[in-house]
């Protein structure tokens, strides 16, 4: 197969995913043209990653609930009511962070189990039962806030979470204000990457796979290297990686492994794709309703503690429309509406796009008016992208 | 892997040369060794089914209906709309729970308590609409609810790649199913490779009985004819098929034996056997009850 031929094939075969990326890198460079640069900046980058954190999680969850053809509409004040919870944890009980954050996402774990038992044991549609959950949890919240208004955290390892960077080594003599551990962990990470897929590679050529033809294959690497190396760069140039920044690459590796790599992670898409031939072949649908709705609860708890970090203190009005901008980031990233389609990496990157539109615009010191209307084409052209390239590449049965 | 039911291998992989495992063991449904040893593997029957009956509220659905299938039989089953077939089928596979009557395998008296169940002890269903997951490829809709692992963690179970395809190829090589690649989602597949996926999944895992429950309804001709000739390599291969369908001339062409059901009742049990035409006219007399001669009847 020839060069061209091949890049074709994998482009008309992997267009959704690429284009997701390509719509990122288009977004950030009209913003960084129409900003002077300010966009891309270290500071900016920075301060849109720590944006997106608490959103971001929020998608990685959502992604898997709307594959099993559900909706969650609960997590944005779950998010905002347990994030309070840890506050009053930590400030009126006394706990420790660690503590704090381990009771919460307790607590998440439990609120996504009673949805889920709702959904999966009661039969009630996703849709109501989270609305009910959405109404039950602005309750609680403006009930945890209500004595005390705001409640400032003071816990300086807490904060850190939404404000803090990774430590440094001290000066060295060479790049001076460089964050040097953020570098070598975009080195390290470039090395892991392309050292694991040249072994891959190598594996499955043994094996009898087809496997990438190497200019594509090396292209594909010094790709991958250069946007690593970009972005562990820009991050150097302020204070390095951020605490958020690691907790989304934990959670998204961690899922994009359960998803594409283990038993659970096929169940939870077998179910997304036909419940019914999932259940003949043995798979349990109420038992990955209930781990979705779970891990969603979970990353809610995340989101709470995120948002609380970043704002050093748990608000009245923390976690409203979360989840909206959750399902938009969802939706941007390629997942379906109809189930069984989507990933988490997707929906991570939807996440970015959704928030560079935002910071970038306001940068741009556009009309909040425009900047919704902005975002509201934004998602319909993803969506439409999704159904067009969707049905061409069917065959008819 | 060791431990997890859901993940017994069916064949060895570890052969490195998938041609000698098939010359030494012709037919992968080979009769099982364990068998008791009072009868010989021809006269019991893989799967006999005795008076079996199941009613629904005031409805009778089955009056006490007795089936046996052959090891290396096809066997078709045909009625009328509210015969019982599918009643019958469904208790075979472990969906219903029968009121009265005994399932045997082999000679053991077995009960099922869900389709899993029945899965485990080597009765597998093909349904009319394929009960495939469209978003997923060829190897994860064959090995559904059944992942090969390759290393557990707890809740953690990661899944061996390699292994599954290599068996899905192997199965579909076999079958002589012809799919460009077994990478390929469903969701690209035409009605009648899916069919054939639907086929391959049931009888990658050490099968007894294949129970194909309408296969070629929702199939164009073309496809029908390619189902219709995966049924003949499979009991080329040694497999015993349950078949219902309302197409007789499907049933004419690929089984050996067939039981008609009228009003939940067995009327006829007969050998495949004279010109398609008088065959047809003698089964639609039984189903519309024309003819009621069947001297083994059971009716209550």
């Amino acid at each position: 197969m020839s060069f061209i031929n091949e890049a074709r094939k994998l482009l008309s075969e992997n267009i959704r995913d690429y284009a997701m990326f390509v719509a990122l890198f288009v977004i950030i460079g009209i913003f960084t043209v129409t900003t002077d640069g300010l966009f891309i900046s270290s500071r900016n980058i920075v301060n849109l990653v720590n944006q997106t954190g608490y959103i971001a999680v929020l998608a990685v969850g959502m992604t898997l609930v709307i594959v099993i053809r559900h909706i969650d509409l609960s997590v944005g004040f779950l998010a905002g009511f347990l994030g309070a919870i840890a506050a009053i944890a930590m400030t009126s009980w006394g706990l420790p962070a660690y503590l704090a954050i381990l009771l919460v996402l307790g607590f998440g774990i439990l609120a996504g189990l009673l949805t889920s038992t709702l959904v999966a044991e009661l039969g009630i549609p996703a849709f109501v039962a989270t609305l009910a959950g959405w109404l039950g949890y602005r309750g609680a919240l403006q009930l945890a806030t209500r004595a005390t208004g705001t409640i400032i955290i003071s816990d300086e390892g807490f904060v850190a979470i939404g404000n803090g960077f990774i430590p440094d080594i001290g000066d060295i003599g060479i790049l001076p204000e460089t964050h040097k551990i953020t570098l070598l962990l975009g080195l390290l990470a470039i090395i892991l990457f392309v050292s694991g897929e040249i072994m891959a590679r190598g594996r499955m050529r043994e094996q009898g796979f087809e496997v990438l033809s190497t200019p594509i294959f090396v292209l594909k690497q010094v790709f991958v290297t250069a946007l690593i190396g970009v972005i562990a760069w820009i991050l150097a140039g302020y204070q390095g990686l951020s605490w958020t920044a690691v907790i989304i690459l934990i959670v998204v590796l961690f899922y994009h492994f359960i998803t594409t790599r283990t038993v659970l992670g096929r169940h939870i898409y077998a179910v997304g794709g036909n419940p019914e031939a999932a259940e003949l072949s043995g798979i349990s649908v109420k038992r990955i309703t209930h781990v979705v709705f779970a891990s969603m609860g979970m990353l809610a708890a995340l989101s709470g503690i995120l948002f609380a970090a970043r704002l050093r203190s748990a608000t009245t009005t923390a976690g409203t429309l979360f989840e909206l901008d959750a399902i938009a980031a969802a939706f941007v990233g390629g997942v379906s509406a109809a189930g069984g389609v989507g990933n988490v990496v997707g929906s991570l990157i939807g996440a970015l796009i959704m928030a560079s539109l935002t910071n970038g615009m306001n940068l741009m010191q556009i009309d909040i008016s425009y900047q919704y209307i902005v975002r509201a084409l934004v998602l319909a052209a993803a969506v439409i992208f999704d159904v067009t390239t969707r049905r061409k590449g069917l065959i008819k049965g | 892997m060791v431990g997890n039911p859901a993940t017994v291998p069916v064949r060895e992989l570890d052969d490195p040369d998938p041609e000698v495992v098939r010359e030494d063991h012709p037919y992968p449904f080979a009769i099982q060794e364990d068998i008791s040893m009072s009868h010989s593997v021809e006269n019991t029957p893989v799967v006999e089914m005795r008076s079996i009956k199941k009613n629904f509220a005031a409805v009778q659905a089955l009056r006490g209906v007795d089936l046996a299938l052959h090891h290396n039989e096809v066997l078709g089953l045909v009625g009328d709309n509210a015969a019982g077939k599918s009643t019958l089928m469904k208790v075979l596979s472990g969906a219903y729970h029968p009121d009265e009557g005994q399932i045997l395998i082999e000679g053991k008296q077995v009960h099922f308590s869900n389709p899993m169940d029945a899965r485990r002890q080597g009765i597998e269903m093909v349904y009319q609409d394929y009960a495939l997951a469209n978003n997923l490829d060829v190897v994860a809709n064959v090995f559904m609810g059944r992942e090969a692992v390759q290393l557990s963690l707890g809740p953690i179970r990661v899944m061996d790649f390699w292994r599954m395809e290599q068996e899905t190829k192997s199965v579909l090589d076999r079958l002589k199913i012809n799919i460009p690649s077994v990478r390929q989602k469903v969701e690209r597949l035409s009605g009648g490779q899916r069919q054939a996926v639907a086929i391959a999944r049931a009888t990658a895992f050490d099968a007894k009985v294949i129970i194909m429950d309408e296969p070629t309804a929702a199939l164009s001709v073309a496809a029908i004819e390619q189902v219709l000739e995966l049924v003949r390599e499979l009991k080329a291969q040694g497999a015993s098929i349950i078949i219902i369908s309302h197409r007789l001339e499907d049933i004419y062409q690929v089984s050996d034996r067939m039981i008609v059901l009228r009003q939940g009742r067995k009327v006829s049990d007969m050998s495949i056997e004279g010109d398609i035409h008088d065959f047809r006219e003698r089964v639609v007399a039984y189903m519309i009850g024309a003819r009621d001669d069947f001297a083994d009847n059971t009716a209550t």
